[in-house]
């Protein structure tokens, strides 16, 4: 405990000292997303939000440190300014634009897909009598309860990691989720899992959140994303991430 | 309506719904924990070295370990078995159902403090007792019935009174660990839906604190009843307390 | 990790017992097993603020003034009414709204209050951050009173339990009335209180697993992190879902510190009773 509030104290002030030439900026990522964002071997906070929001970060001057909070709290502790930013894989939705702003758009507009066991076959225009497994407060989430609610049992779990784990154990019998990160993981599942169904478009592109109040930090970073975008740093930190994904994306535009 | 009581009141209507599933999650585990304890208590009381020692590690595992906790493992381990139990069973809908799984958690943990009451109690039955039970040519069962379950009951029914209050409480940790379907939510979830909405922490937190507080004094006063009635042959039997201390 | 090991060494252990201690001891790995001073640092920062509490709860339930009386009957009945988890999530978020809104009386101006309608904190600069040496702290506190009220209702308990005759006795030998309570009445009251204390003391330590509910990266947050399925190859290893396994490792060690606990209080226990006549001090 005295290393701790050594620990803290020594950070308080490393902060305000860094506090003198670059603004310190905190930002909340989840860590349970795998590839947007999760905990690497090391521990630390990695994935492509991560290497956004560093580059972001490095381009715009700011000092920037990555912390993890669960999702079902990330837009209230925001807002309740624990931390300064939001960069979690999050769409842009007008629900959740009425609580915070977002900057420009870091990953394009992208359907949402299903993932079930191999070999489970579904009728995806008549599903009923289904379990469908959501992360709760999801884009994916609001969705599945507004258009299948009715004749399907909607499961919300914590993070994706576990709805992905009752899917595994057969406890659902189809994810609905962001299909980049679906393609990411059927890739990694060894025939064991399968991308299928419609493709549905149900968000926006994916931002960082911000507080409404904050338009300087905003506009640093939308600055900061617009180059990144331009000299095709985005387009191949998204590549690094979602193998699958065919360039130019935003690069050159 | 007044300003003041006008938000608290619209809370407790939010709120009467969820609190049905806390108290669902409470009475469903209740009785057959009760029922378990009864033989954990005897088990770990058994001059069989197996059977004292497997109940002892039991009630130790549980009581010795945070609810929490257990409810994790128990679900991930539930899970661990679906495909190869469960659903060639065809039970896998009601084994995983949290309204099912809930309870079953619950009274594996509630079986281990209870069993623990009831041990205490057990314990304390005068020996004369039994030995003139057993010169009367009653056999197991029947001092069982007769001479050690009136007296084991009556002695730990106040500290069972907390027992069931804080299993009661522990109802408020279920939906943080398994997954909430469709609006099947408890008080510690709306609570923490309607704070998100507005930051009234003072507000909603009390309203759910109320609840929990109003239905924790009715167990008292019902648990209370029950108390008299096992203690009314007795000359200046005392009362149920509220006492709060989970043994 | 095991980079240092030379390699006859590696050879002997062989390859695969190789990679999973490697994997064992990786830095997500090591987080977690760092992550376990939180854990102890809640539960004895809480048990330290639960004691006195406990005292002052006690105190204030045996005073002669009626209304301190009731207030310490208050808080002893109401915090053990509701379930802990309850209390520590409430806690932190009414102390971090109270300290903002003390603030925001100074540093709030009407056009930042204005600008900030329906949302807290009234405004930007009466922000208090709460990182996680905040939230221990918070989370400190909180065990501490919702278990201050348990301690205190055993304390008070206690207090009564100490022989009557004893304190007159004290009193004839003309000890004044604090003398009474701090060399008679408090230093008697220990060995009646030991067996309730370690009892609370037990229900603190159980309840420090919810500290990931106050975004602390506690042990459970980390088991969970760790056993969590992964199919993504770029994240590390892949694997199915193992919580389970990392859970029931959760749950021996309580189970560990709880064997700890007992052992240490028996011990106390027998120290605390020495001289004293009480069956324990008879017998030790």
């Amino acid at each position: 405990m005295n290393k701790l509030i050594l620990a803290a104290a020594a950070a308080a002030l490393a902060m305000l000292a860094s506090g003198a030439n670059a603004q310190a900026v905190r930002i909340a990522t989840e860590g349970a997303y795998a590839p947007w964002n999760f905990l690497d071997e090391a521990g630390k906070p990695a994935g492509l939000d991560v290497d956004v929001g560093t580059e972001a970060c490095k381009r715009a001057a700011l000092d920037c440190t990555f912390q993890v909070n669960a999702w079902d709290s990330i837009i209230p502790n925001l807002v309740a300014g624990n931390y300064d930013v939001i960069i979690a894989g999050m769409s842009v939705t007008d629900e959740r634009k009425a609580s915070i702003d977002f900057t420009d758009e870091y990953f394009p507009p992208d359907p949402a897909r299903y993932m079930v066991r191999a070999g489970t076959v579904l009728d995806f225009d008549n599903l009923s009598g289904k379990n469908i497994g959501v992360q709760g407060g999801t884009i994916h989430a609001a969705y599945a309860t507004e258009h299948f609610g009715a004749s399907n049992t909607v499961k919300s779990f914590d993070n994706a990691d576990q709805a992905l784990a009752d899917l595994n154990a057969g406890n659902v019998d189809v994810i609905l989720a962001d299909g980049n990160y679906i393609t990411e993981v059927v890739a990694g599942s060894g025939g064991a899992l399968e991308k299928v169904g419609p493709e549905l478009v149900i968000g926006g592109g994916v931002a960082m959140g911000l507080r409404k109040a904050d338009d300087e930090l905003e506009g640093k970073l939308n600055a900061a994303l617009a180059e990144m975008k331009k000299d095709g740093t985005l387009d191949a930190l998204i590549i690094k991430w979602f193998p699958d994904k065919v360039g130019p994306i935003y690069a050159g535009g | 309506m007044n300003e003041f009581l006008a938000p608290i009141l619209h809370d407790i209507g939010l709120m009467a719904r969820p609190a049905l599933f806390n108290l669902y999650f409470a009475v469903a585990s209740i009785p057959l924990g009760f029922l378990f304890a009864i033989f954990f208590a005897l088990g770990k009381a058994s001059p069989n070295r197996l059977i004292s020692g497997f109940c002892r590690g039991y009630i130790y595992a549980f009581r010795g370990s945070p609810f929490f906790i257990q409810l994790f493992m128990f679900y991930s381990l539930a899970l661990a078995f679906n495909l190869s139990l469960w659903k060639p069973w065809g039970i896998d809908w009601f084994v995983l159902n949290p309204l099912v799984l809930g309870p079953v958690i619950l009274t594996l943990n509630t079986t281990a403090y209870t069993a623990e009451i009831f041990y205490g109690a057990l314990m304390t039955v005068p020996k004369g007792e039994i030995e003139a039970a057993r010169a009367y040519g009653m056999s197991g069962a029947q001092q069982f019935r007769s001479v050690i379950w009136p007296h084991l009951i009556r002695l730990a029914w106040p500290a069972y009174t907390n027992e069931v209050v804080f299993l009661f409480h522990a109802t408020a940790l279920i939906y943080f660990t398994l997954p909430v379907i469709g609006d099947q939510k408890d008080l510690m979830n709306i609570a923490g839906e309607l704070f998100e909405r507005d930051y009234n922490a003072v507000l909603h937190f009390s309203v759910a604190a109320l609840y929990f507080l109003a239905i924790s004094l009715a167990i008292f006063l019902v648990f209370g009843i029950v108390y008299r009635r096992l203690t009314r042959h007795m000359p200046g039997a005392s009362r149920v307390r509220w006492s709060f201390s989970r043994l | 990790m095991l980079d240092f090991l030379p390699q006859w060494m590696k050879d002997g252990i062989g390859d695969d017992l190789l990679f999973w201690l490697g994997y064992f001891t990786n830095g997500k790995h090591l987080s977690w097993y760092a992550s376990v001073q939180y854990t102890l640092a809640a539960a004895l920062f809480g048990a330290l603020v639960a004691l006195l509490l406990g005292l002052g709860g006690a105190a204030a339930r045996n005073s002669r003034f009626l209304p301190l009386r009731a207030l310490g009957a208050l808080y002893i009945n109401i915090v053990r009414g509701v379930p802990d988890v309850l209390f520590f999530l409430f806690f932190p978020l009414a102390f971090e709204q109270l300290v903002e809104w003390i603030r925001a009386q100074s540093v709030c101006t009407p056009e930042t209050l204005a600008a900030n309608v329906g949302r807290w904190p009234p405004c930007d600069a009466a922000n208090w951050f709460l990182g996680t040496p905040e939230y221990l702290a918070l989370a400190c506190v909180s065990l501490g009173i919702v278990y201050g009220a348990f301690a205190a209702n055993v304390i008070h308990g206690a207090m009564n339990a100490v022989p009557r005759g004893q304190l007159e006795a004290a009193r004839a030998y003309g000890f004044s009335a604090t003398q009474v309570l701090w060399r008679f009445h408090i230093r008697q009251m220990w060995v009646y209180a030991l067996p309730g204390l370690s009892n609370v003391w037990l229900l603190l330590v159980k309840a420090t697993s919810l500290l990931s509910l106050l975004q602390i990266a506690d042990i459970v947050l980390w088991a969970d992190r760790l056993g969590s399925p992964n199919f993504t190859r770029s994240a590390g290893l892949v694997h199915p879902d193992w919580r389970w396994g990392y859970y029931l490792v959760l749950l021996v060690f309580y189970i560990l510190i709880t064997f700890i606990s007992e052992k240490v209080f028996a011990a106390i226990t027998r120290w605390a009773s020495r001289g004293m006549a009480t069956a324990g001090g008879a017998a030790a």
